[in-house]
């Protein structure tokens, strides 16, 4: 016997977490995009997505966000940090693959010092993580060691039931085991069988990627020119990536007053490493391409344990001329054979 | 022979002679419907070439590659009508020499492809003709009317929410032949005239900048359009500035290498229905 939670009582289970004082953020799709945002209905979740096309990412790490006000009057300044508000926040319907991202990215963000505007908000989130039935063909969580049940990043899982009448429920954390208090009336014990995962091909060899990667003769290799030469260096890969996580900080207003703000930035952009003598030393496509694949598959590992991959597949599924990361990999594993 | 195999043949034929360098075509992609660039060097390469109607991007956009054309040498690309207004337009703004571009030719029509008499740009000029005659997409004016209906606080509001959704990928920029500029006015930092936050009113900056630099120029490739990971109807903007100058002084972007451009010229007779 598991506990289950049945999807007709999926309205009083979100009335019950918004009395507790959750907001209850899921996916939905409004003004032609899909994207996590505050629902008060289930009616208005898209739960039969495969994948959000926008991350939970910018939930915690928004592509603009203010920092500091300052204010400047004669030899004072007065600075105010703009740390986000503590909220309660559950989010329902999260991916494996975009729950694994947060977890890849907490290291990064607490590494030197603890940021407390990527902090405040994952310590006040519950991720309530939906087993994946079904994928695509960018899908990739199982070339990354991850799968469409993986728990990384999860507080709660949820796995459909075969008869589509619900999901079986496992807490996961201590946050997700409180997420249930308020909801333990509308859970029920049941021994459903659970429909079967999404089965995901493994399109490339993860530690052949790596091992190549990390040889030195890699860094200068040809291949990076004929892989990249039809990347037209936009950031959409990057800003649509759940671990994707460089920025650039930028002051706004006059010489008086204004607010500092933390904006995206991307490695495919030339200015992204143009320095202020206009030397620019990653100053062609392929070494920025190359700049991309090493940081996910070499350097944040070297760092942080783990590759800054979570194999969603976005960059691949929205690229404008159909390059991302899966084809690449796969050209380095084939490198090795 | 089909289209294909033709143009494949005649491409392996200019790349062996040496007439040109380089071919830029397109090639089968990641999933069966996808079709991708291709960049082909050598007349055995040209197997890669596949031209079906899948083949709807404008290449030309790859023909500003810094240096790629500064040899002198020239380099074969297969485009669409509009493309060749693209190759006319870059000519016009004196961006590359029409000399250097060989040209495959080729129009979709109902998922079919059918191939376009001519190599260079200028032979094409009776198709552009037949284009500009046949008027704006009335697929997309039927749309862009939609908008004309409501109020002007309403269009307001829609464009608010669309904008609201772009993340400044610049992904927009980077696809469109007409975005050629090697430092874009946004990514000017010393001093910053533009903001880069994405937030609403940056995002505004961002959409009118472009729309206002690409009025009379874009050519309705729908590669922004397409490219656009957060679905932005840019293709509704695109219509719109080509739609007031096509009514206000008959120009019809790319139509030949000689064509001045719209906001960089003027005429005794223009209308001046717009000063007071
Ligand atoms: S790989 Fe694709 S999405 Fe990424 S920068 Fe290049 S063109 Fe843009
Ligand atoms: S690199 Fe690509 S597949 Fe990996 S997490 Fe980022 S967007 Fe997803
Ligand atoms: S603005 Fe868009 S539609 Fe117009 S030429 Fe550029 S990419 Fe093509
Ligand atoms: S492609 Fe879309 S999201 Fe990206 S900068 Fe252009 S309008 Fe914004």
């Amino acid at each position: 016997m598991t506990r289950i939670l049945p999807k007709n009582r999926l309205d009083d289970c979100i009335a019950a977490w918004r009395s507790a004082g959750f907001s209850v953020l899921a996916p939905v799709r409004r003004s032609d995009l899909s994207r996590f945002e505050e629902v008060e209905r289930s009616e208005d979740m898209a739960l039969d997505l495969v994948l959000t096309e926008r991350t939970i990412k910018d939930h915690f790490f928004p592509q603009t966000e203010p920092l500091i006000k300052y204010s400047i009057k004669k030899h004072d300044i007065d600075t105010q940090e703009m740390v986000p508000p503590e909220r309660k926040r559950v989010f329902f319907g999260v991916r494996p693959c975009d729950a694994s991202g947060l977890a890849i990215d907490d290291p990064l963000f607490g590494w030197d010092y603890r940021d407390e505007y990527w902090f405040k908000r994952r310590d006040n989130a519950v991720i309530v993580t939906i087993a994946c039935t079904t994928s695509d063909d960018f899908c990739m969580c199982s070339s990354v060691n991850l799968s469409p049940d993986s728990t990384k990043g999860s507080d709660v899982m949820l796995r459909p039931l075969q008869n589509g009448s619900g999901w079986q429920v496992e807490a996961l954390s201590d946050r997700g085991n409180a997420l249930l208090g308020p909801i333990s009336s509308i859970l029920k014990e049941g021994s459903d069988a659970t429909a079967s995962t999404a089965s995901v091909p493994v399109r490339f060899d993860v530690d052949k990627v790596m091992a190549w990667l990390a040889d030195p003769a890699s860094f200068e290799s040809h291949f990076w020119k004929e892989i990249s030469v039809r990347c037209i260096g936009c950031g959409s890969c990057t800003f649509l990536c759940p671990t994707c996580h460089c920025f650039d900080i930028q002051d706004e207003g006059d010489t008086y007053t204004g607010i500092r703000r933390k904006n995206w930035d991307s490695c495919s952009f030339p200015m992204f490493t143009m320095h202020t003598s206009g030397h620019n030393p990653r100053n062609t496509q392929s070494t920025r391409w190359r700049q991309r694949i090493m940081h996910k598959f070499n350097y944040y590992r070297g760092k942080f344990g783990v590759n800054s991959c979570s194999g969603c597949g976005r960059c691949t599924r929205q690229c404008p001329v159909d390059m991302g990361i899966t084809e690449t990999l796969q050209a380095i594993t084939n490198l090795t054979k | 022979m089909g289209i294909q195999e033709q143009y494949r043949s005649e491409a392996a034929g200019l790349l062996s002679s040496g007439a040109v360098k380089l071919v830029i075509g397109f090639g089968e992609g990641s999933t069966v419907e996808r079709r991708r660039p291709v960049f082909v060097r050598t007349p055995a390469e040209t197997e890669r070439l596949v031209l079906d109607g899948g083949c709807v991007a404008n290449l030309s956009t790859y023909l500003l590659t810094e240096g790629l054309l500064s040899d002198g040498k020239s380099v074969a690309v297969f485009l669409k009508p509009d493309g060749i207004r693209s190759i006319n337009i870059l000519a016009a703004e004196a961006q590359l020499n029409p000399e250097q571009v060989v040209i495959f030719g080729f129009d979709i029509e109902e998922g079919q492809v059918r191939a376009l008499e001519g190599r260079k740009a200028s032979d094409f000029a009776p198709v552009i003709g037949v284009a500009k005659a046949a008027g704006l997409s009335a697929e997309l004016q039927k749309e862009a009317e939609l908008l004309d209906q409501i109020s002007a606080a309403e269009r307001f509001e829609y464009w608010k929410d669309q904008f609201s959704k772009c993340i400044k990928c610049y992904a927009c920029r980077q696809v469109c032949p007409m975005c050629y500029c090697r430092r874009c006015i946004v990514d000017v930092n010393q001093p910053q005239w533009v903001n880069t936050s994405s937030h609403t009113l940056g995002n505004f900056e961002w959409n009118i900048v472009r729309a206002f630099h690409l009025a009379g120029r874009c050519v309705a490739c729908g590669g922004c359009d397409r490219s656009c990971p957060v679905n932005i109807p840019l293709r509704l903007i695109n219509h719109r500035m080509a739609k007031e100058v096509l009514d206000a002084f008959d120009y019809y972007a790319g139509e030949c290498a000689e064509q001045k451009p719209v906001l960089a010229t003027f005429r005794q007779d223009d209308p001046e229905t717009f000063i007071l």
